[in-house]
């Protein structure tokens, strides 16, 4: 084929004086798109995908093959997580013909799509700049099929109704697809003369394993060297990061650093400067990037396909290991399929994240009930995992006073996870203990992913080996496609299971009904993902669907009148929204809901990032009918929950959603000091100082309830939001209940942000003195010293105390004023006066 | 808000201080880098303080054809002379006065037509304070204007001279006689083609925006005239500025658009003020602004000046320029007419194009343009023609009239009776062509339809007709230079490539790597480091890039910038086997 191709460019070439014309024709160029004008000819404007889009098919060819795809795809963020809006609904765009070639041709981890991308990537905004996408389309209008003369970005451009693409592969219009070839080709050849070694060229041939897109391009496309003169450019390298390594000449202005920077990060910092062949990517205003105001999260290196933006000096040196855990290499990483299509420099930068374990037969993994931070990808060997000890789920039910205080039938209904000796919501259920495989791909991605303490003791059955991952690196599988449908099956299977069991009222089911339904609803469940804030159905609205809450919490408010009452916060492992759908299906329930039979009796608000399942209503009726036995349980339950709001309307509405909405439901340590005792002499916050350093993590300044003051110190939230997005997963809660920031932590100030009340402060640190000469920096000669921001936040004093013990802040305190409680302690006393 | 912003800065303080940047940032919350991309990307403005005096001289086309590059040469020895940082000198691409080469600016003040040695005296009197006399583009005596029936209210040239001024404002607006289908239609008898370059029929675009679902219209009349070879809406914009605002009202009437733009190049400054005073008659007699004629239509005109650069003129680019990003060109589709300004329908046309819709309605709703042009074709037009001619300047003249004609009939023939030896039929865009064309350069449809069968086709012939001209297979612009024999075309093409590297915004990659390698190719002959045993690789290699970015590239820019490159090693081998052996 290559041969062919080959020999038909220049015998296509050679044919006559302006020949290359037949091929690239300039005055054959339509000033419109093919598809710019629909089949009326009027001009179709660009307006955004609306949700009937993804019921809407669109029929294409793509090299001759017959393919049908929707017209719009949910928008996904960098992990590969569909995007809701403000409504809560997915957010669609227009499926593109690169979506489409990969839905056709990509089916499982290796395979290639046949348009090439170097600027693109599918989370980002397509750029279609460095236009190594084209493809040639065509369109059959009256029977009349014609092309555009020019070629399309697959990347940008949108799929329509008819059209035909050939790509670089295509067999079936050998004419076409040799342009296309030879288009890509010498723009591959323009790139690789400006941007490419050539002994990186040489060294590729030989290497099965390329991380430069540009060099691993030019290899697919056969070539060795281009035709065109090497740039005459000055090398400019940047090295004033301390991180990450700047050389503009291998720049290829694909833009992926400054959308990683901007659209996902939301740092906005790198831009384009200059203009034309003097084109570059600049930091702020053109300034070297370690005086710019670059944090250092390492988004635009992990995005930038050539060695443009490297990562600087080496994390995994330095790293310690337990006995029975080795480091890895990102290019061991790439050849197992999981890891297949991560960026090579994201495994770089995290390459401390990821530690192979090796495991003697009767070894623990994991104990049940203890923090941690990382998830386990079974390579070999079988696991025993059972749920053992109840003080897992005690120390997992810390936030079970909450459904106590609201619901009188928590115990019943809202969390029947709370039952000592029930099944745990969290990981594996039902049994005592299961066997598994290497096949069940992952274990403890849970706690990995909510800071949620272990559900499970998990113990190797036989000598196996796991790769321990973190969050960062967990989330990075999900970006990528074929990862991410893996590890979606996984959690659909578990999920299920554990949700399943968390439903008091589907108990009344066999063994083999309840199997039956586990195997009809994995079909069709379906996952969501809700924002902070963001309002999952309202009270009124027609029912539609039922939830089940995987992670964080969903706020039940009822309006009465002008008021608006919180009946409910539910945590993971309860459900919602059967009412609705209970009351559609039967006419038991009317004496409660005023004629509102179908509708939601109340509001349901995510309080946090949720995660739901979410069974739609034409799946809940079907299970309604084919299972009739849960019916009473469903009944019962939907006529307590109705009573109790009945109880509640008499009652007086109390303060309590005040309280809620400053998060102290979450707070598991908050440092209070009883202020009628409390004599303002500051001990606690020099005890604090003097334990870190000179560096006070404490501020004695806070909310007020009655007389208790919570001053601003680490609360140990039960779902710690400041854990959430750190570039080099330097913030963890491991073992115990503190936060702990390590050493790596690159000062870039997200945890701070994350963190809703202020806790976590920064400050600069002098991390070392260094001689100018040596150092990265082009400074003049001298010492000087490397100041490094990094975070700050109470860590309960667990370097000097005990965990029974008190930290400095409580002890250091003469008058006995300062307490470590959690909110409903603190409920429990403000109520008490 | 951010171009606006550079403008005033910079104007402040002669040029964009760091600090000012820092401190408009921390104001605004709009970040460092965004102030920085938009800073670096046009060339009007400057991160670093500027000479005492700035000497910008053409050197392409025409200008390069009569001495720009002593000029050049003569600026730099002064600027060695006066020390540092007194006198900067910098060469640029057209400034837009091809008919008055060699160009050039001292401090932005026009001085066009002297010999070196008048510009370095020109120089040295603005080094020492003393700034000479000036020209203007309106020091020019009307003798171009003569003969134009663009404008039907101008009583000198034309019969029309009851009517006044936005006569057709006044009929759709206010006498109700006049409507949106009625314009629409008049322009497709008329046959009116967009006079930018594209040629495309204007009563669809109308239509199309017209049709268009927008809150938001928007009317853009595109006045940023940069290509190398074309100065005729400079001419428009100076002398007839009205008939250009009344297309762009009428334009808004029928769309539905209320909100108008003329967006003019930063050098054009006598136009810029010809067409502000312009506004702001118009909106004393009620043509613009909030209440037409007295009626509830609104229509609110503003020129936007240009922040610089030939790709602006790039209808997409120019969008993005106004709002406030860089001027690199969108993918499309989406076209303007849907997604133009702020993503809403936009009209978006050639200062000309805007210019005869008054003439077209003023006379028989279009019959009279729809004869106006030669046998079998439609309506009148501009050229500027420039280059080795005697009379060069901007020509209204028939349709359908031929390069001949042109060339003879109003632009005085050739200059000193020197022989025709090549045309730039299109600014450096359709690169150059030979007075004696191989037929075998035409398309096989359109050489077979030829009486005479030849090898050569006379390009005196050639009917300068859009039409006509895409079904010989060539490209006709507005800007026609014309070359005398003597003429080193290498130089000439060299230039032209430089210019289209120098112009590439650098968004897409065959645009912004291919132009730099097909001029290092050029600059290698150029040189005189060239082999000619390597043309015939040479050519192949050329043609096969310039074919790949003509498809390949997001815009008119990169599809176009292989042309002189192209041209010059299908055409005149011989000039460069000439140039290679000369010393």
């Amino acid at each position: 084929m290559k041969n062919e191709s080959k020999k038909s460019v220049a015998a296509v070439l050679t044919a006559g004086p302006l020949a290359a014309e037949v091929l690239f024709d300039p005055l054959n160029i339509e000033e419109e798109g093919l598809f710019s004008r629909d089949i009326d000819g009027q001009l179709v404007r660009l307006v955004d995908s609306t949700a009937s889009d993804y019921a809407t098919d669109i029929h294409l060819k793509i090299d001759g093959r017959a393919v049908t795809v929707k017209k719009a795809v949910p928008t996904r963020d960098s992990q590969g997580n569909i995007v809701n809006d403000a409504e809560g609904h997915t957010v669609p765009r227009s499926t593109t013909i690169y979506d489409a070639a990969s839905e056709v041709f990509v089916e499982k981890p290796g395979d290639v799509n046949p348009i090439p991308i170097l600027c693109h990537r599918e989370h980002m905004q397509p750029a279609a700049v460095c236009r190594v996408c084209v493809v040639e389309v065509f369109r059959t209008v009256d029977g009349k099929r014609r092309g555009a003369g020019s070629l399309v970005p697959a990347c940008h451009h949108q799929v329509e109704e008819g059209m035909e693409v050939q790509t670089i592969e295509s067999a079936n219009d050998p004419e076409s697809g040799t342009r296309v070839r030879a288009a890509v080709k010498v723009l591959t050849e323009l790139l690789v003369a400006d941007h490419l070694s050539e002994s990186a060229l040489a060294t590729a041939a030989d290497s099965e394993f390329v991380p430069n897109e540009l060099t691993a391009l030019a290899k697919r496309l056969d070539i060795k060297e281009s035709r065109f003169a090497r740039t005459k450019k000055v090398p400019i390298v940047d090295r004033s990061s301390l991180r990450i390594l700047v050389d503009h000449s291998a720049c290829i202005l694909c833009e992926r650093c400054m959308r990683g920077c901007s659209e996902i990060r939301e740092n906005y910092v790198i831009g384009r400067a200059g203009k034309g062949y003097d084109s570059r990517i600049a930091f702020d205003l053109d300034t070297p990037m370690g005086e710019s105001s670059c944090v250092s999260c390492g988004e635009c290196m992990i995005s930038c396909p050539t060695d443009a933006l490297t990562f600087k000096g080496d994390r995994q040196s330095q790293q310690k290991f337990e006995p029975g855990e080795s480091a890895t290499t990102a290019e061991e990483l790439l050849r197992l399929p999981m890891f297949a299509g991560i960026p090579f420099k994201f495994l770089q930068w995290n390459a401390t994240s990821i530690v192979r374990q090796r495991l003697k037969k009767g070894e623990v993994l994991c104990e049940e009930g203890e923090y941690g931070r990382d998830a386990f990808l079974l390579v070999s060997g079988e696991f025993d995992v059972g749920t053992n000890s109840i003080a897992g789920r005690e120390s997992k039910q810390a936030s079970g006073w909450l459904w106590k205080w609201f619901g009188k039938q928590s115990n019943k209904f809202v969390a029947s996870t709370s039952k000592p000796g029930g099944k745990s919501p969290h990981m594996y259920s039902g049994r005592q203990s299961i066997r598994l495989t290497s096949d069940a791909v992952i274990i403890g991605e849970m706690t990995c992913m909510s800071h949620y303490p272990r559900s499970a003791t998990v113990t190797a059955a036989t000598d196996a080996e796991v790769l321990r991952i973190n969050r960062n690196v967990l989330y990075m599988l999900q970006r990528n496609e074929v990862a991410r449908e893996i590890l979606e099956n996984v959690y659909r299977q578990r999920a299920l299971d554990n949700q399943l069991d968390s439903i008091s009222m589907l108990q009344s089911l066999s063994s083999d009904q309840r199997s039956e339904c586990v195997a009809m609803l994995r079909e069709c469940v379906e996952f969501a993902r809700v924002d902070p804030g963001q309002v999952i159905f309202r009270q009124g609205e027609k029912a539609n669907d039922f939830y089940m809450v995987r992670l964080g919490f969903v706020k039940v408010t009822q309006a009465r009148g002008t008021q608006e009452r919180v009946l409910n916060y539910l945590g993971p492992g309860s459900h919602f929204g059967e009412i609705g759908l209970v009351s559609s299906l039967t006419t038991e329930l009317q004496s409660y809901s005023d004629g509102m039979d179908g509708r939601r009796t109340a509001s349901c608000t995510a309080l946090d990032d949720v995660e739901l399942v979410r069974i739609r209503g034409e799946h809940f009726r079907e299970l309604w009918k084919r299972f009739p036995n849960i019916q009473p349980a469903f009944l019962a339950h939907a006529k307590t929950l109705l009573e109790r709001d009945r109880e509640e309307q008499a009652k007086a509405t109390t303060s309590l959603p005040e309280f809620l909405d400053q998060g102290l439901f979450n707070a598991q340590k908050l440092l209070v000091l009883d202020l009628e005792a409390c004599t303002r002499c500051d001990e606690c916050t020099k005890a604090c100082s003097d334990t870190h350093d000179g560096v006070t993590r404490l501020i004695r300044e806070g909310l007020r309830f009655d007389k208790w003051l919570v001053a601003g110190s680490c609360r140990s939230c039960l779902d710690p939001y400041c854990l959430v997005g750190c570039p080099v997963d330097a913030i963890h809660r491991e073992g115990s209940l503190e936060i702990r920031i390590e050493d790596h932590c690159i000062g870039c100030g997200l945890c701070a942000q994350n963190c809703p009340y202020g806790n976590i402060n920064m400050h600069g640190f002098v991390v070392d003195m260094i001689n100018s000469d040596m150092a990265d920096s082009e400074a003049g000669g001298g010492k000087r010293a490397v100041v490094q921001q990094k975070a700050t936040t109470c860590d309960l004093c667990r370097d000097i105390v005990k965990s029974n013990q008190d930290p400095s802040c409580v002890y250091a305190c003469p008058h006995n004023a300062a307490f470590r409680m959690s909110g409903e302690e603190l409920l429990s006393r403000v109520q008490q006066g | 808000m951010i171009v606006q912003e550079l403008f005033r800065l910079q104007r402040e303080a002669g040029y964009l201080r760091k600090q000012s940047l820092l401190d408009i940032s921390a104001a605004t919350g709009v970040p460092l880098y965004r102030w920085h991309e938009v800073a670096s990307f046009f060339p009007h403005f400057r991160l670093a303080p500027p000479a005492a005096t700035e000497v910008h001289v053409c050197h392409d086309m025409a200008c390069r054809l009569r001495g720009a590059c002593d000029l050049e040469k003569a600026a730099k020895q002064v600027a060695a002379k006066a020390g540092d940082n007194k006198v900067a000198v910098h060469g640029v691409s057209c400034l837009g006065r091809c008919d008055r080469a060699p160009a050039a600016m001292i401090d932005e003040h026009l001085h066009v037509g002297s010999t070196a040695k008048e510009f370095a005296k020109l120089i040295e009197a603005y080094a020492e304070g003393s700034p000479p006399k000036h020209d203007y583009d309106a020091d020019q005596s009307r003798q171009n204007a003569d003969g134009w029936s663009i404008d039907p209210y101008d009583k000198s040239n034309s019969s029309d001279s009851t009517l006044a001024p936005y006569d057709s404002i006044r009929r759709f607006a206010e006498q109700k006689v006049l409507s949106a289908k009625d314009v629409i239609s008049a322009l497709e008898t008329a046959g009116l083609l967009g006079m930018g370059g594209a040629g495309g029929r204007a009563y669809k675009k109308w239509d199309d925006v017209l049709r268009a679902e927008g809150d938001q219209k928007y009317v853009v009349c595109n006045a940023d005239e940069s290509e190398p070879g074309t100065f005729k809406d400079r001419e428009l914009l100076l002398r007839t500025p009205w008939i250009v605002l009344e297309g762009m009202i009428l334009g808004g009437l029928v769309t539905g658009a209320d909100r108008g733009y003329v967006y003019i190049r930063h050098e054009y400054h006598e136009q810029i003020e010809a067409v502000q005073a312009a506004i702001d008659a118009a909106r004393r007699i009620g043509a613009c602004g909030s209440s037409l004629f007295g009626t509830s239509f609104r229509f609110e005109l503003e020129v936007f000046v240009s922040p610089g650069g030939y790709i602006c003129g790039e209808q997409t680019a120019l969008i993005e320029a106004m709002q406030d990003h860089r001027g690199e060109p969108r993918n499309r589709p989406p076209q303007l007419q849907t997604n133009g300004l702020w993503n809403q329908p936009t009209l978006l046309s050639n200062v000309e194009t805007f210019a005869w819709v008054p003439a077209i309605m003023a006379r028989e709703n279009g019959k009279w343009f729809a004869a106006a042009g030669r046998p079998g074709m439609q309506g009148r037009r501009f050229f500027s023609i420039s280059g080795d001619v005697a009379k060069p300047g901007a020509y209204e003249v028939p349709n359908g009239i031929t390069l001949g004609e042109l060339i003879d009939d109003y632009a005085g023939g050739m200059r000193d009776g020197l022989k025709f030896k090549a045309v730039a039929p299109s600014g450096p865009s359709g690169g150059f062509l030979p007075a004696k064309l191989p037929t075998t350069a035409l398309r096989r449809d359109f050489s077979s339809t030829l009486k005479t069968k030849a090898d050569f086709f006379d390009l005196r012939d050639w009917t300068l007709d859009i039409a006509t001209s895409r079904a010989m297979g060539l490209m006709l612009g507005a800007g026609i230079v014309v070359y005398a024999e003597g003429t080193d075309m290498v130089d000439q093409a060299w230039a032209c490539s430089r210019f289209y590297r120098n112009e590439s915004c650098g968004k897409c990659v065959p645009c912004r790597i291919g132009s730099q390698k097909l001029t290092e190719i050029l600059g290698n002959i150029l040189e005189r480091n060239f082999d000619p045993k390597q043309l015939d690789s040479t050519k192949q290699l050329v043609d096969e890039l310039g074919g790949v970015m003509a498809i390949t590239s997001i815009c008119g820019l990169g599809q176009v910038a292989s042309a002189p490159i192209r041209t010059l090693l299908e055409y005149f081998q011989d000039d460069i086997v000439r140039h290679l052996k000369s010393s």
